[in-house]
């Protein structure tokens, strides 16, 4: 039989799809010429956990003779690494597939990179929820749960395509500008941004606050992610790139 | 009601969606998300009971909607257009403070009251225009605004042309 949370990893894929692929179109001025790149990050959370943060965090604590498996018994540098080395990697991780030059060609205005960096944020978060649902699959102590069981997977993993979306938007908005301490703060931000939506899990982890309370307290972070994404909307609207509808008069007085 | 009035009263229906069916679904995900946990986990989950807790209730919420979605109508009186959706909607737009009667395709925003395609209730904030007061079958597209001194509202009228002339009329003859 197949592990269960596999039913719901597929249900949450066409549902993130269906959702932010649905409102990118039609934020986007209905035009699919963004979605493409919805393909390009799918892989990238699985390489950010196999190859690249695993293997910095046992190099950096064998250098520095730390003991693996001492959870929160290990120095509280240490413990801040761990915690910051998620939104390190990832972030730069998932504008990696700019250097592809169709990509990057398709970041023209604060409107394009806006749109770009949404894609390919959600994508990643795509990538991330199967990655997820693979590293459940193989801890035994889920097999024993019902595939509809898995529903807070699916609510926290819709969430979290959205929050990387304007994490990478955020990103791709400053390397549009094409200079280099505003990409820097650009990464800095998204960064910063990455911290903000992981500290309940991190509190949870440190065990500073219940499970429910962490359950619950995401809704912060995203309503502060979708105002920033409202800003940044706003912004790029106001520089004229996007075009007037066209309407009929009735009655003017 | 007298019967004079009566007979001034002109109703117009709103043209036809599916938008019932997306709140009939959503409750459904909705009691799908709260029923679920407490399944599996039982009544001494504190996080199941929480979780359902919440979403039943507002799935009710969807569902009351989804039910009053064919009284959707908009009453043009001798002297106001009054929208109407059920016991939960019923903006009463004075003629004489009309400004402006215009139809067009509204702007997204990610903030919303109640808007999925086919329908939008409340006042729902739209990038172009601002907020808008909404008892329409359709969400973003030909929207026949209507603009008083103090508020907008968002219709969606099957028979347009006709409302405007009513409209016209009444604001003439008054």
């Amino acid at each position: 039989m197949i592990p269960q949370i596999y039913i719901m990893a597929v249900i949450t894929l066409v549902f993130s799809l269906a959702l932010w692929g649905g409102l990118i179109y039609l934020f986007a001025g209905r035009t699919r010429r963004f979605l493409w790149l919805l393909v390009l990050g799918l892989p990238l959370s699985a390489i950010a956990n196999l190859y690249i943060k695993q293997q910095v965090t046992i190099f950096i604590g064998q250098a520095a003779h730390i003991q693996p498996g001492l959870g929160l018994a290990a120095p509280l540098w240490f413990l801040a690494f761990k915690v910051l080395i998620t939104p390190l990697v990832e972030e730069l991780l998932k504008v990696s597939p700019l250097l592809l030059r169709p990509a990057w060609r398709m970041v023209v205005s604060r409107a394009s990179a806006l749109w770009v960096g949404l894609v390919l944020g959600v994508s990643f978060g795509m990538g991330e929820a199967a990655f997820i649902s693979y590293a459940v699959a193989q801890n035994p102590d889920y097999a024993s749960i019902p595939w509809y069981g898995f529903t807070g997977f699916m609510n926290e993993r819709l969430m979290t395509c959205f929050a990387h979306g304007v994490m990478t938007a955020v990103l791709v908005t400053a390397l549009q500008r094409r200079n280099r301490q505003l990409a820097l703060l650009g990464y800095l931000a998204a960064v910063s941004l990455h911290l903000f939506l992981n500290m309940p899990v991190v509190l949870y982890q440190f065990q500073l606050i219940s499970i429910e309370l962490e359950s619950f307290s995401m809704v912060l972070p995203l309503i502060s992610f979708a105002i920033i994404f409202e800003k940044m909307r706003r912004t790029a609207r106001g520089l004229g790139e996007y075009e007037d509808e066209k309407e009929i008069v009735y009655l003017q007085r | 009601m007298d019967p004079q009035q009566i007979e001034l009263i002109k109703s117009f229906k709103p043209r036809r969606s599916y938008g019932w069916l997306w709140l009939i679904l959503l409750a459904m995900i909705l009691i799908a998300v709260g029923v679920a946990p407490w399944l599996v986990a039982g009544t001494t989950s504190s996080s199941a009971m929480l979780t359902m807790i919440i979403s039943i209730p507002v799935a009710f919420t969807f569902i009351m909607l989804a039910f009053w979605f064919p009284s959707m109508r908009y009453e043009l009186t001798r002297d106001e257009l009054i929208l109407r959706y059920g016991p939960v909607i019923k903006y009463r737009i004075p003629l004489s403070q009309i400004r402006t009667i215009r139809r067009r395709n509204l702007g997204l925003t990610i903030w919303s009251s109640i808007r999925f395609p086919g329908i939008a209730l409340f006042k729902i904030p739209y990038s172009d225009v601002g907020d808008v007061k909404m008892c329409a079958t359709s969400a973003l597209n030909n929207i026949l605004l209507i603009e008083t001194q103090k508020e907008k509202y968002g219709l969606a009228p099957e028979k347009e042309e006709e409302l405007v002339a009513a409209i016209r009329r009444r604001m003439e003859s008054t």
